[in-house]
């Protein structure tokens, strides 16, 4: 307030005064036009109007800046009457002057009242419940996940001896890692045969499943059954179960489902079917492929159901708009397929591709998890972690690469 | 959506529409008169339409095959006595059928009381995993707060990292489970065991770390992330706090989506053997007693000697159904929620 009467003066008076100044010349000079020469009088008289001209400015220019100050001042007195209702934030976007910021910190110091416990913003305050939401999930991932993890790779820079209650370690780096990969006999080419069958099973996988979703998306009759059959493997094949079933179970070798089912597509089968359609004479390497690809059907169609409901669910939703007008400009399934299906289920593409990659990894039968597993129940956890967290790096790395190699031809509809 | 009567109803008033102008036309003389392109592309829809299905019906016929043979296979030989299965005029249909193999497995297993614990373990898990994995998820949703895309960074790499890298720490931790002192305030030693107990399973699941929790927690973030914000805000007008809010409204919204969650944390919870093989030793769960059979049935039939898988068949075969029945049953009543729950679940949002 003191501020705000020490500016008025300030302002008023040199109005005033220039005022009188200039009106004072003006007459001096009107009486010397008056008494003296024209020549003379109109300079004085010109003299007499720059000089009232210019005072004139630079008063106008100090009264405009006073304002300005009472304007300000005026501001935040308003705002002090009315803070208790505003927020730091909105204080930061309404004041445009860090002096006055200041001075409305001031303000604020000096009339605000000793507050009785003390009160959070309102995005605080939903910060606040958002960590409340996630704290269950916070603890126990710190207990169940993170403490874990950081341990085993701890491990794998450490020899290990387990002892009751502890794991006695004894610190030599990575040598660990350098034994899985230049020492272990098995490791470093079961880990080229899980990405190798990782890259071949992937790709067929989701091609596969954007088929059947394709398939079981139109409309024919049975078709909640048929969606319900395709979906079936996905219930029991994530077990014990599907170990019986592919005949894996410990015994090995038995004539089980799969086995006894694979056997009707084997390669003389598909040979006989070749010469039958009167193909002869196929290099040796495309027939390997065919047959792999025939052997490979039960896993594929076992291990695609959750990418079939992926790609299902991305069809369902495909906008009429598109498929009215794909048809009234005449466009054929085919060309359909490629121009509207395609892109839309493009994004889908990716949670598949990880789906798919993720589950054939962590999958315990794989071989090289086979080998983790084995090392660890050797007791030699050191380096079954080594092992373990080996294999998730690349996989971790590979699967980047294709994520980001892939999301360069995904089609995103910008809504 | 125009529900399929409707649908019904326009595909007729369209044939009708079309029959009523072809007339039109013929009454007034007008020849109909198509482009070449056009008469071409109805020519071809025609016989796609016409050859399609046929197509389709063995396509889905063979595949369905494919997916159902191993079942089929298991209920042939399930039933069928043990001797049958050398007998080479027998493929498919046994000559007579005998519960025998259903009933000695059925021992083995100790199924009744297996059984009976599977579903305590898996319910009270899945319900606990399902709760708090939904509260996190909401949590990830709907709030702003610091460290939220680093938080949810940890989300994903559960569900990328395999369980097989933490299982063993986890085991010393539940093997020597020390509760930060608490447990030696409690109980006076420095240490308890916490394996063959069923608090392996429902600890993990309360605290949003159960099996498949980061998927879980994904969905429930996709799901709420699609919900409409104006819901909130008017129980927040309303006086409601946010727990409140998300209880008495967020959570009848999502009740499809928590089916779907939950009969995924039932079939996952049912068919786990690792993580239960890794903290239980005892055969306790449906999944491991399967996994175990063939050495139970060895080791009880055989006297542990060696025989060709070719007899065990039986057994297994009837394990397996013994172990998929509960859940197949529940698949077959529930099985519109598992397919439909997924693409209403805004997992494609």
């Amino acid at each position: 307030m003191e501020n705000n009467k020490n500016i008025e003066e300030i302002t008023e008076a040199p109005v005033e005064e220039t005022v009188a100044e200039t009106a004072e010349l003006a007459e001096e000079a009107v009486e010397i036009t008056e008494e003296a020469a024209d020549d003379v009088a109109f300079e004085a008289y010109e003299a007499a109007e720059d000089v009232a001209e210019e005072n004139f400015f630079e008063a106008y220019d100090i009264a405009e800046d006073a304002d300005e100050e009472i304007i300000e001042t005026a501001e935040v007195e308003t705002k002090a009457v009315e803070k208790k209702k505003i927020t730091e934030e909105d204080m930061e976007n309404y004041v445009y002057d860090p002096e006055s910021k200041d001075k409305y910190k001031e303000l604020e110091k000096k009339e605000k009242p000793a507050k009785k416990g003390f009160t959070i913003s309102y995005e605080r305050r939903k910060a606040l419940y958002g960590y409340g939401f996630i704290a269950l999930w916070a603890i126990g991932t710190i207990y169940f996940f993170i403490l874990p993890i950081i341990t085993s790779l701890i491990y794998s820079l450490h020899k290990t001896q387990p002892k009751s209650g502890y794991m006695e370690m004894e610190f030599i780096g990575i040598q660990n890692y350098v034994n899985a990969f230049r020492k272990d006999p098995d490791y470093a080419t079961s880990l080229g045969e899980v990405l190798g069958s990782t890259a071949l099973k992937t790709p067929l996988i989701i091609i596969f499943s954007i088929f059947i979703a394709v398939i079981l998306n139109q409309k024919f009759r049975g078709r909640t059954l048929a969606r319900a059959i395709f979906f079936l493997p996905v219930i029991i094949a994530t077990g014990p179960v599907y170990d019986v079933i592919t005949g894996n179970m410990n015994t090995g070798g038995y004539a089980g489902g799969s086995e006894q089912f694979s056997t009707m597509f084997e390669t003389n089968l598909v040979d006989q079917l070749l010469t039958f359609l009167g193909i002869y004479n196929l290099p040796e390497k495309i027939t390997s492929v065919i047959t792999t690809l025939t052997d490979e059907i039960f896993n594929m169609v076992w291990f695609a159901g959750i990418q079939i409901l992926l790609f299902l669910s991305a069809l369902q939703n495909i906008p009429t708009s598109a498929k009215e007008a794909a048809q009234m400009e005449g466009a054929t399934a085919w060309e359909y397929f490629w121009k509207i299906t395609v892109p839309y289920i493009s994004p889908m593409v990716i949670a598949a591709l990880v789906y798919t990659v993720v589950d054939s990894f962590v999958d315990p039968t794989n071989v090289v998890m086979r080998q983790v597993l084995q090392k660890a129940s050797d007791w030699q956890h050191g380096y079954s972690a080594a092992m373990g967290w080996a294999y998730f790096a690349i996989i971790g790395v590979v699967l980047a690469i294709v994520v980001v190699i892939v999301n360069k031809f995904v089609y995103y509809e910008v809504e | 959506m125009a529900t399929r009567k409707e649908e019904k109803r326009f595909e007729k008033e369209m044939r009708a529409e079309k029959r009523r102008r072809l007339k039109d036309m013929k009454a007034a003389g007008i020849k109909p008169s198509l482009t070449p392109e056009q008469i071409r592309y109805n020519r071809n829809k025609a016989i796609v339409g016409a050859v399609w299905p046929i197509f389709r019906f063995f396509i889905i016929f063979g595949l369905g095959f494919v997916i159902l043979y191993p079942l089929l296979f298991m209920i042939s030989t399930a039933f069928r006595p043990n001797d049958q299965m050398f007998d080479p005029s027998i493929v498919w249909l046994p000559k007579n059928l005998t519960l025998e193999n259903i009933q000695r497995t059925w021992d083995d297993m100790k199924y009744d009381k297996t059984v009976l614990n599977t579903v305590k373990l898996n319910l009270i898990s899945s319900v606990l995993s399902v709760g708090s994995c939904a509260l996190t998820g909401y949590g990830f949703a709907r709030f702003k707060f610091k460290g939220k895309n680093i938080l949810f960074a940890i989300v994903t790499l559960m569900i990328i990292v395999p369980p097989q890298i933490t299982t063993i720490p986890l085991f010393i931790q539940y093997a020597y489970f020390k509760g930060a002192g608490l447990v030696k305030l409690f109980t006076g030693k420095e240490y308890i065991s916490l394996i063959n107990s069923g608090i392996t399973m429902y600890a993990p699941a309360i605290f949003a770390n159960g099996i498949k929790a980061g998927l879980f927690i994904y969905i429930f973030r996709q799901f709420f992330r699609g919900l409409p914000k104006e819901l909130e805000d008017a129980a927040y007008l309303d006086g409601c706090g946010p727990l409140k809010t998300f209880i008495k409204v967020m959570i009848p919204n999502a009740a499809s989506s928590f089916l779907t969650v939950f009969l995924f944390s039932i079939v996952w919870y049912w068919n786990d053997y690792y993580i239960s093989s890794s903290f239980f030793t005892q055969n306790d769960t449906v999944a491991l007693a399967l996994k175990n059979l063939d050495a139970t049935i060895m080791s009880t039939h055989y006297k542990n000697q060696s025989v060709s898988a070719r007899q065990l068949i039986v057994w297994l075969e009837s394990g397996c159904i013994l172990a998929t029945f509960p859940i197949l049953i529940m698949y077959v009543f529930l099985q519109k929620y598992f397919v439909e729950g997924v693409e209403r679940s805004g997992l494609t949002g």
